[in-house]
Order: C-alpha cells, then sequence, then structure tokens
C-alpha cells in the first residue's frame, strides 16, 4: 500500500501564505511544512483501507470480435468509513474498456457496481492486468493505493465473417442432397429413392426390378453419404502472419475453417480441427455435430501465427492418427514455392493416396494490385515482379495438382466461399 | 443493492467547497496584509520604512525638531537642493554611476552650496568627491565607540553603538559591517576604532562610517540618537537622497532583488514546493503501463517489391518485358480455352482471328525479345494491356 497526495494538496498549501508573510524565516517554512505533512498524513490515515475492500469481477467470457460485451466490477465495503474510490481496472488496450477509470463512493457496509462495456478490437485472450484502487481521504488531500488480486479473462472471438455465404451454399447443399431439387446417381450407399429414367443417367443405376414392375424404366438414386469425417488442418506458421487487406491470411484461413464446419454440420458431417506449425498447437477433435463451430470459434479465438516453419512430417503423423481412409482432409495453407517444394510436396502425394485433400490457399490482394500498375517505370518492375510471384504461385499449385490434391488459391474475401465451393463439389461428384 | 455508476454529473462535495473558500480567504488575506504594510517602499534607511533596517524614527524626530526633510530619488535633484545651500544625505553611497558622482561633486563645488552626508562610502565614491579621505577598515563585529577627543565634530555624543554583521542591515550584505576612514591633510576624524575613524568632516563632506546610527533598530544605542540629529539637523532643510535605478542617470541599477520584501525568499520556496507536490501528483500513474500482446504480422509484398527494385537497379529490362509477356500469354490462352502449357505459335495461331493486329506485330508482342529502353518497356506493358482488352470483348 502506498500513500501519496492529491492534486488538491498543493493549493490547500497556500493555506500557509499569510503565516509567511507576517513571519518570513526559514523556520516558519519548516514550521508549515512540517503542519502541511501531518495533514496529509493524518488525511490519508483517515481513509479506509483499499485493502479491506471486497471486490467481485463479473467479466463477460466471450465477446465476438466488433460486438459488444458487458461486465460488472461490484465493491463492498465492510468497514464503518465511507469509501471514496478511484478505480483503475488494467485491460489491455485492445480489449476496449470504455473506462478504464471510474471514481464511485461507497458508505460504510454498502456495496457498489461499476459497469464495464468491452468493444475489443483484436481477436484472442485480453486480460486485467491490474485492479488499482486508491482510496482518498475525508479532505481528499491524500489517498492510499493498492493493488487488488481480481485476475479478469475475456475471450475476444473470431468474427466469422464468411457467414453470411453459409445460407446460398446450404442451399447447394440441398440441392445435392436431393432433398430440394434435383435427384441424382452418385457413389454414396445410402438408397433414398427410384425415378424415371432421363437421358444422361447411368445405365448401371437402372433398378430391373422396379422397371419390372412398372412399364417405364426406373432408376435408383442415392443421398450422398452422411457422417463423413472433415479434418480441418490450419498452418499457423510465418505464413499466416502476413498481413493481407484487414487481417492476416490466419484470419482469412479460420473464416474459410468455419464456414466449411458450419456448412459440413448442415450436411451431417463431422470436422475436426488441427493447428500446427512445429508442434501441433491445438485440436479440436471429436465435437458433437451441434456444438462443433461454437467449440471452433472459441477454440481458435487464442491462435497466433508463430514465426516458425512448419514441420510438415509431423502433421502428417498427426493427420495418420485423426483420420480413417477416406476422410476430406484440408490444408489450409499458402501455396509459396519455397515451402511447397520443401516439405509439403511429398506429403500431399502420400496423404492423396489415402484421402481426398484440398489445400485452401489464401492469395495475397497486393500482388494482384501491383501486378496492374502501369503509371511509371517502378510500377511496371513491381508488376513485373508480382506477374514472377503470381507466376510461380500458379506452378506450386499445379505441382501440388499433380499429386492429385485440389488447390483452391484465392484472395482472402473469395477464400471461404471457394473453399466451400470446393467441398460442395466433393459432394456432387460423390467422393465424399 | 447496486446504485447507478457515479461516473456522470456529480454534486461537488462540501469539503471541496469549504477548501476552495479557505484558500480564497488566506490569498486575500495575504493581499490585504501586504496592500495594509505596503503604503512605505521598505529598504536600507529608507525614510518612510518602520522595519528595522528603515530610517523612520530619525526622519519623524528631525520633522518634529523643524527640519524639513525632503526625499530624493534622482541624481538631479539632489545636486539642486545641494546647491541650493540644504543638507544631503546620501542613504547608499555605493554603486553611483561616474556621471551621478561628477553632478555631486560639481554642484558641491558650487558657491553657496551645502552640506553633503555621505553613508558608508566605497573607494571609488569617495575618490570622486574629496581626495583627503580613504576607507580604513572596518568594525565586523558589535561595539560601542568613544568620540575621543574631538570637540564640535562630535555632535554633542560621547559613544556611538553599532552592531556590525549582525545589525538590522545585515542581510543588505554592502551595508553591513562599520566601515572606518583614514584622514590625510585639512580633514578630520573622531570615533576612532578599527584604524581608522567612523566620522570624518572633510569641509563640506560629512562621512559617516556606520549606517547603524540611522537605523529604527539601533537610533536608540548609545548616544547614537545625538550624533543624528546634530549632523542631519544643523541646517533648516534636509534631502534625503536615496539612490533609486530609475534615475537616468544611474549606469549600474541595483538588482531588482535588492528591492524586494524580506517574506519574498520563504513565500518564493513555499510556492515552489507546492509546484513541485502538484508535478509530483499530477504526474502520478496509477497502476502499471499494460503492455499490449500483439501478435506478429509482416506485409506480404515486401519481397516482390525489393525484387522489383532490383530488377530496376540492375536495368533488367528485358526480364521485366519476359515476365509481363508471360503473364499476358498465360491469360490470352486461357481465355482462348487454351492449355497453360500451349506454345506460342499455337497461341497466335489462335489469336490471329480475334485481333486486329498483323501476325508479326502479335509476335513481336508476345516473343521474348530483348527490350532497349524504359520508353520501349512502357510502351509493351500498354500494348500488352490493349490486346488483353480486345480479346476480352
Amino acid at each position: 500500500m502506498r500513500i501519496s497526495p492529491t492534486l488538491r494538496a498543493a493549493p490547500a498549501g497556500l493555506l500557509a501564505l499569510p503565516v509567511l508573510v507576517l513571519w518570513p524565516s526559514w523556520g516558519t517554512v519548516l514550521a508549515c511544512a512540517a503542519v502541511w505533512l501531518l495533514v496529509v498524513l493524518g488525511d490519508a490515515l483517515a481513509a479506509p483501507s483499499p485493502r479491506r475492500l471486497q471486490v467481485v469481477r463479473r467479466s463477460p467470457a466471450q465477446v465476438v470480435l466488433g460486438g459488444t460485451g458487458t461486465g460488472r466490477l461490484l465493491l463492498t465495503n465492510p468497514g464503518p468509513r465511507r469509501a471514496r474510490l478511484q478505480v483503475r481496472d488494467a485491460w489491455n488496450p485492445t480489449a476496449g474498456l470504455d473506462s478504464p477509470r471510474a471514481a464511485v463512493d461507497v458508505p460504510a457496509h454498502e456495496r457498489r457496481e461499476i459497469a464495464q462495456r468491452f468493444t475489443p478490437t483484436r481477436r484472442g485472450e485480453h486480460s486485467s492486468r491490474a485492479l488499482v484502487i486508491d482510496s482518498r481521504g475525508p479532505l481528499g488531500l491524500a489517498r492510499r493505493s493498492a493493488r487488488i488480486d481480481a485476475p479478469g479473462r475475456m475471450l475476444a472471438l473470431h468474427p466469422f465473417g464468411a457467414r453470411r455465404h453459409l445460407p446460398s451454399r446450404v442451399r447447394r447443399l440441398r440441392e445435392i442432397e436431393g432433398l430440394a431439387a434435383v435427384h441424382q446417381r452418385g457413389q454414396g450407399t445410402e438408397f433414398d429413392s427410384l425415378r424415371d429414367f432421363v437421358d444422361g443417367d447411368d445405365v448401371r443405376s437402372i433398378d430391373w426390378r422396379a422397371t419390372a414392375r412398372r412399364r417405364s424404366v426406373v432408376v435408383r438414386t442415392w443421398r450422398p453419404e452422411r457422417d463423413r469425417h472433415v479434418l480441418v488442418v490450419v498452418d499457423t506458421s510465418r505464413t499466416g502472419a502476413v498481413r493481407l487487406g484487414e487481417g492476416t491470411r490466419l484470419d482469412a484461413a479460420f473464416d474459410a475453417a468455419l464456414l466449411l464446419t458450419a456448412l459440413a454440420g448442415q450436411a451431417g458431417d463431422r470436422v475436426d480441427l488441427l493447428c500446427v506449425d512445429r508442434v501441433e498447437h491445438l485440436s479440436v477433435i471429436g465435437s458433437r455435430r451441434g456444438t462443433a463451430l461454437h467449440d471452433m470459434v472459441s477454440a481458435t479465438a487464442p491462435v497466433h501465427p508463430a514465426l516458425v516453419e512448419t514441420d510438415w512430417e509431423l502433421a502428417a503423423a498427426r493427420i495418420r492418427e485423426r483420420t480413417r481412409r477416406g476422410s476430406l482432409v484440408v490444408l489450409l495453407t499458402p501455396v509459396d514455392a519455397t515451402t511447397v517444394h520443401g516439405a509439403l510436396l511429398p506429403v500431399t502425394a502420400r496423404l492423396a493416396a489415402d484421402h481426398p485433400v484440398v489445400i485452401g490457399s489464401v492469395s495475397d490482394p497486393a500482388l494482384d494490385e501491383l501486378a496492374a500498375g502501369r503509371e511509371d517505370v517502378p510500377a511496371l518492375y513491381a508488376a513485373a515482379s508480382a506477374e514472377t510471384a503470381r507466376a510461380r504461385a500458379a506452378g506450386t499449385a499445379r505441382a501440388l495438382e499433380r499429386t492429385g490434391v485440389h488447390v483452391v488459391h484465392a484472395p482472402p474475401e473469395r477464400a471461404p466461399q471457394a473453399l466451400a465451393d470446393a467441398y460442395l463439389a466433393l459432394k456432387a461428384a460423390g467422393r465424399l | 443493492m447496486t446504485a447507478p455508476t457515479p461516473t456522470g454529473v456529480r454534486a461537488i462535495p462540501r469539503s471541496r467547497v469549504l477548501l476552495t473558500a479557505a484558500i480564497a480567504i488566506a490569498l486575500i488575506a495575504t493581499v490585504a496584509v501586504t496592500v495594509l504594510r505596503g503604503s512605505y517602499r521598505d529598504g536600507a534607511l529608507e525614510p518612510d520604512a518602520p522595519t528595522p533596517q528603515g530610517s523612520r524614527a530619525v526622519v519623524r524626530v528631525l520633522g518634529d525638531t523643524g527640519t524639513e526633510v525632503g526625499t530624493a530619488r534622482h541624481t538631479s535633484d539632489a545636486a539642486r537642493d545641494l546647491r541650493g545651500g540644504g543638507t544631503v544625505l546620501l542613504a547608499d553611497a555605493e554603486g553611483l554611476s561616474p556621471a551621478q558622482l561628477d553632478l555631486l561633486a560639481s554642484s558641491l563645488d558650487a558657491p553657496g552650496a551645502g552640506h553633503l552626508v555621505l553613508v558608508a562610502p566605497d573607494a571609488l565614491t569617495l575618490a570622486a568627491l574629496t581626495d583627503d579621505v580613504e576607507p580604513a577598515g572596518s568594525i565586523a563585529g558589535e561595539a560601542t565607540v568613544p568620540a575621543g577627543d574631538c570637540g564640535d565634530l562630535a555632535h554633542g555624543a560621547r559613544a556611538l553603538a553599532v552592531r556590525g554583521e549582525d545589525g538590522a542591515l545585515a542581510d543588505q550584505g554592502r551595508l553591513g559591517a562599520a566601515r572606518t576612514y583614514a584622514v590625510r591633510g585639512d580633514a578630520e576624524g573622531c570615533f576612532d576604532a578599527g584604524g581608522g575613524s567612523l566620522l570624518v568632516s572633510d569641509g563640506s563632506i560629512t562621512v559617516l562610517g556606520a549606517a547603524d546610527v540611522l537605523t529604527n533598530e539601533c537610533i536608540t544605542g548609545a548616544d547614537d540618537a545625538a550624533l543624528a540629529l546634530n549632523l542631519l539637523g544643523a541646517e533648516d532643510t534636509l534631502t534625503w537622497y536615496v539612490p533609486s535605478a530609475t534615475d537616468p542617470l544611474a549606469l549600474t541599477a541595483p538588482s531588482l532583488l535588492t528591492h524586494l520584501p524580506r517574506w519574498t525568499g520563504p513565500v518564493a520556496l513555499w510556492l515552489m514546493a507546492l509546484v513541485v507536490v502538484a508535478l509530483v501528483a499530477a504526474g502520478r500513474r496509477q497502476g502499471p503501463v499494460v503492455v499490449e500482446p500483439l501478435p506478429v504480422t509482416a506485409r506480404g509484398e515486401e519481397l516482390v517489391l525489393g525484387r522489383a527494385r532490383l530488377l530496376e537497379r540492375a536495368s533488367e529490362r528485358t526480364a521485366a518485358a519476359s515476365a509481363l509477356r508471360a503473364a499476358a500469354a498465360g491469360r490470352l490462352a486461357a481465355r482462348l480455352g487454351q492449355r497453360h502449357e500451349t506454345s506460342l505459335d499455337a497461341l497466335l495461331a489462335a489469336l490471329a482471328p480475334h485481333t486486329s493486329l498483323s501476325p508479326d506485330r502479335l509476335r513481336a508482342l508476345l516473343e521474348h525479345r530483348p527490350v532497349a529502353d524504359d520508353q520501349q518497356l512502357l510502351r509493351l506493358a500498354h500494348d500488352l494491356d490493349a490486346l488483353e482488352k480486345e480479346i476480352d470483348r
């Protein structure tokens, strides 16, 4: 606990001026200083100790980035004296606490509340580093301050901006499933219904027994499989730290992963998530279908890119542990020539033998802008350099596709939809 | 149980009103005290000052005994009175400029000039006014100096009490210790002490070495009053000349500090201490500095821009042109439904029906050829764009 004078203690010292004018000597100055000190100390000691206050914190556990959460700080004064408090709740700045400082008077044996509003501006974990309470004396000349132990934590969740693309993709999914319009012959094993043969239907799907009962040719239709397994692997290495437009590449990758999770949940598939760079960081395995999206949003909130290279052999081993043959494996990593040719290519070749593999790559929109530059000679060189980079990325993507994986390469605002479309295309083709 | 948060408008607390009122009263009292006391000018040997260092007592008594006492602040006034035959007391005979001393000396030499009394003058002042008196020493401590055998010059005083450095003028510094003077030629001295005389007369000039004699505090000591009254009351008029910094003839103005009241120092110190307290209180931080754990981010295009600058510095126009050509060819091939790996000839053949350009011109645009200068590179880029737009239609 510390005692310090308030700003008001200085003007209060002006009261000594008449004394100093009437008896001008250095001794008088000393005497005035002594009296002033005594008064200030006495005022501080008359203030109730901030340590004796009972503090209860009710901070919101989770707030979606861009939204607002409300919390409360309850201060109880158990002592017999009125407490005049100045409270500072030291959250980190991006937690977006509207008023980190509050003045509150708590009468004896009463409780008061400080309302707090959080508008976080950064995804991830936020915490209150300290709760400092100043207790002012009755004259307001001095205060006692203390740090109170009242830890506060809050998770700012990914905003999931791609959510608005979910309804259109679900509609496509329903079409594919045949619940709405089209029934088609897939490679699924679950029998759905019989319908009349139309030109273009696979002759192998004709149900001869049903045809024999009727006068027209009848084919069987099959629902796409449900309860398939999807494993989303997010690369959290240095490539994720690249800033693309408003967010980082990792943010866009999470956006895509969440849209895929939501869509797969609608399709009745199970989705697991793995975040990996040099070590495995986080996995969301075996969530129930209803809670998978929520689990994933809260699990990915505190994940941030690290300045390391991804160990794809380790990732492959983890993927092998977590999947059965035929599971869809989605790798969210940029197609970058240096990383892909080194480690990723052999891994995808092995994975593609057992699984359908989709690589979701978020491209840098700045490259497209640079490539369109024509205004002067430096802009031309930048355009040429950007074209080279795009050509290398395209070449790398082709090399990956030759190993049998499907590559989705799109800028951040289109990447989630593109990945969802790739998933729907796999469903439609009956590969999942 | 809980009240709305008191962060909004709050009633001004009673204690703050009381404190503000108390401070206001204190400030008003301070001003009142200084104004009420401030009808005189405080300073060493000031004729109106009732403070220990002032000379109000002597001046009042002289006035009561029939001497007309006037105050002069400028040398010209003092010189005029001196020429008119009155007695002039030079209260602070130090730091006068040569011009002021010349004016006094010439007035003294004028016919019918009066009497000049110097209080503790320094060597420079003495040299300008007389040749026969010079400083001899000083009396540092408190002392009573007997008159000795010097007749009329003692002005009826048998002994002088001086306070030396502990006197009322101690904190004025230069008027502190009493000074003694040695005499030569026609000059006469009296009250001998410390290797010289406290009182010296040289014609129309009288030198008084002890300023204490004239102060309110010391005038009652020994026969000081007798000396002061007899010396200064000899004529009908007395001009009490206190040199002032505003004198147009003054060369070196006495520093402003010597004219400040005595409480200036303590009050200034107190105010400074309060300002320090205010600064410390205002600069106090409540709790620790909070560090934001920002995640790392990097700009993606740095590598591309760096490579562009390398190309530019090396003037690799042909390489830049190849990159632009390859990209354009790739997009054209995709638009015409050709495979990416298609050869240039096949692409040119496919393009020919869709464009107005001649086959040679098309080949010149898309084939790998050296580029000579920047203008050519710019033209190539624009031509490629135009071609792509044409195919787009």
